[in-house]
């Protein structure tokens, strides 16, 4: 995304808002899947969305090479912080979710489901916050390379950080679980 | 040949490419490395199971039209160290509450002689729910600037030095490779802001929202905190960028390279002491215990800036910067760092899109 020099002054303003547009345009959708797969939730994952997209336009260039990886590490961050700071309230709404479920056609199958959502996210908010984001950058379709960016490691250590995660993550869930 | 190892097992799971060459033909033939792959691959489907979701689904045209309607950034000089609450804004916002939030820790260290002018600078770690608390400090009192401040971007250094009452902008020995030579200079006049304690208002602030707030201590009613920040010059090295709305020329992005000077900070008081000021912010509710920490930690309130660094973002290191020591702070994505330190008075930055090890260099070969 070059940008013409001698021209600058005139069509910066321009160039910049053009810019973005495209950049969200093409990250949207992205940002807004890997926060939900943090909070389950795609109202609130939009929410997050468009704060990290409003902090990023405050002060970055869309046109910076970095700007993908920004996005994706920082949809990663907000959403896994909100999830630990709104812990005590999604617990109550789901258990909300969950007689909800009740009446559903399948009952016995939407409250395992739900039950399962809950557990796993309540898991994600007790690990560390880069195993976490690993996790779900991953599991947001981004490619290696794609994470490795966002978290500012080397791509060779992805599979290592991504199975180490994974570990963590299901012993996470396990421990969890009630008996 | 050595045991594959889980990084390489995994990568195989989700990249068949990766399935080729040496590591390959080690897994063919060897059935501990088979099995280790298979629990491997068996764990990451398990996951991929657990933290699947139903697709969101987004109207992207709609959400752009959302974000654009937040108004546009303020100047990014980098040493407009506004201690104001944004008006307009969500105070959720980070980067907003952090600097709102920088202006309230230095005030909170306003210090015991009423008088406070940093002479070196620490950093705190901050999470955005500890910003978040300490932005409800507005609602105990009022903000007002009694001198507004100035700002305004220029084509020469000469013109910035006049709007900052002559103070000239410091003069960068060498540009590190990449960083683009075109150079704005910035000028800011002296400012001042006054924060009046409110008895009246806390009350009402805390039964707004159904909250028992810390006990106002009584001499803190009608106390007043005034801030002055400034003079400032700078100059922004890359691509700026106008806003297309509005008229002013005072509203700057996308800095590849900051370089600012500002006199240090002053905050004077009246009727309160640090002592009571501190005591009052570490009663707010919701601060973390980590900001409780790292505010106690700090050694010298009446001589030292704090500079909130958000936890998940950025590192910050001691350096010494021109004889003197100074703060370095590094995004942990290496896509920008910055270096602040005091020296004579003066408050200096150099920030941008630059290595951490070019900042420091700019900032000791700084005229």
């Amino acid at each position: 995304m070059g940008i013409n020099l001698g021209a600058r002054h005139m069509t910066a303003a321009r160039t910049d808002d053009d810019a973005f547009q495209a950049l969200f345009t093409a990250e949207y959708g992205r940002v807004v899947g890997i926060a939900n797969r943090v909070l389950a939730d795609p109202h609130e994952a939009e929410d997050v969305a468009q704060e990290v997209f409003i902090d990023f336009h405050r002060l970055h260039s869309a046109s910076a090479d970095y700007a993908p990886a920004w996005l994706h590490r920082a949809a990663a961050h907000s959403s896994l912080n909100r999830l630990r700071g709104a812990r005590r309230r999604q617990k109550r709404e789901f258990a909300q979710a969950i007689e909800e479920g009740e009446r559903t056609l399948d009952p016995q199958k939407q409250l395992e489901m739900d039950e399962d959502r809950r557990r796993v996210r309540e898991a994600l908010g007790r690990m560390a916050p880069k195993p976490a984001a690993v996790l779900v950058l991953r599991a947001g379709g981004l490619s290696y390379a794609e994470v490795a960016q966002a978290l500012g490691v080397g791509i060779s250590q992805i599979g290592t950080l991504l199975r180490r995660a994974e570990d963590t993550l299901r012993k996470e869930v396990t421990r969890g679980t009630p008996n | 040949m050595a045991h594959l190892t889980d990084g390489t097992l995994r990568r195989m799971v989700d990249d068949p490419d990766a399935k080729a060459g040496a590591d390959a033909a080690h897994l063919d033939g060897c059935a501990e490395c088979q099995a280790r792959f298979k629990t491997i691959s068996d764990d990451a489907s398990s996951i991929a199971t657990l933290l699947a979701v139903p697709e969101a689904r987004v109207d992207v045209g709609r959400a752009f039209e959302t974000v654009m309607r937040v108004p546009k950034a303020q100047p990014a000089l980098g040493l407009r160290l506004p201690f104001l609450p944004p008006r307009t804004r969500p105070l959720t916002l980070a980067f907003v509450a952090a600097v709102a939030a920088a202006a309230l820790v230095v005030v909170a260290f306003a210090a015991g002689g009423f008088f406070f002018q940093p002479t070196t600078v620490k950093t705190v770690p901050i999470t955005v729910a500890d910003i978040q608390a300490l932005s409800q400090l507005a609602d105990y009192g009022t903000v007002t600037w009694t001198k507004e401040p100035q700002l305004q971007a220029t084509t020469s250094a000469a013109d910035a030095a006049a709007i900052a009452g002559g103070m000239q902008p410091p003069v960068v020995a060498q540009l590190p490779a990449g960083v683009s030579t075109t150079v704005t200079y910035g000028g800011m006049s002296e400012a001042q802001a006054t924060f009046t304690f409110s008895a009246a208002k806390a009350a009402a602030a805390a039964a707004a929202k159904g909250q028992t707030p810390p006990t106002l201590p009584a001499e803190m009613d009608g106390a007043t905190l005034t801030i002055t920040v400034g003079p400032a010059v700078g100059e922004i090295y890359g691509n700026m960028n106008k806003p297309t709305t509005g008229s002013s020329t005072d509203q700057i992005n996308l800095p590849q390279l900051i370089i600012a000077k500002s006199a240090s900070p002053k905050v004077t008081s009246t009727q309160v002491t640090a002592q009571q000021l501190e005591d009052y912010i570490l009663a707010q509710p919701g601060i973390s215990d980590q900001l409780k920490n790292a505010i106690k930690a700090i050694g010298d309130p009446s001589t030292t800036l704090l500079i909130p660094v958000p936890i998940e973002y950025a590192t910050s290191t001691p350096v010494n910067v021109q004889g003197v020591e100074g703060v370095a702070l590094g995004d942990n994505t290496g896509v920008g760092s910055g270096v602040v330190w005091v020296k004579n008075g003066s408050v200096y930055v150099v920030a941008g899109s630059i290595k951490q090890s070019d900042a420091i260099d700019i900032a000791n070969n700084l005229k």
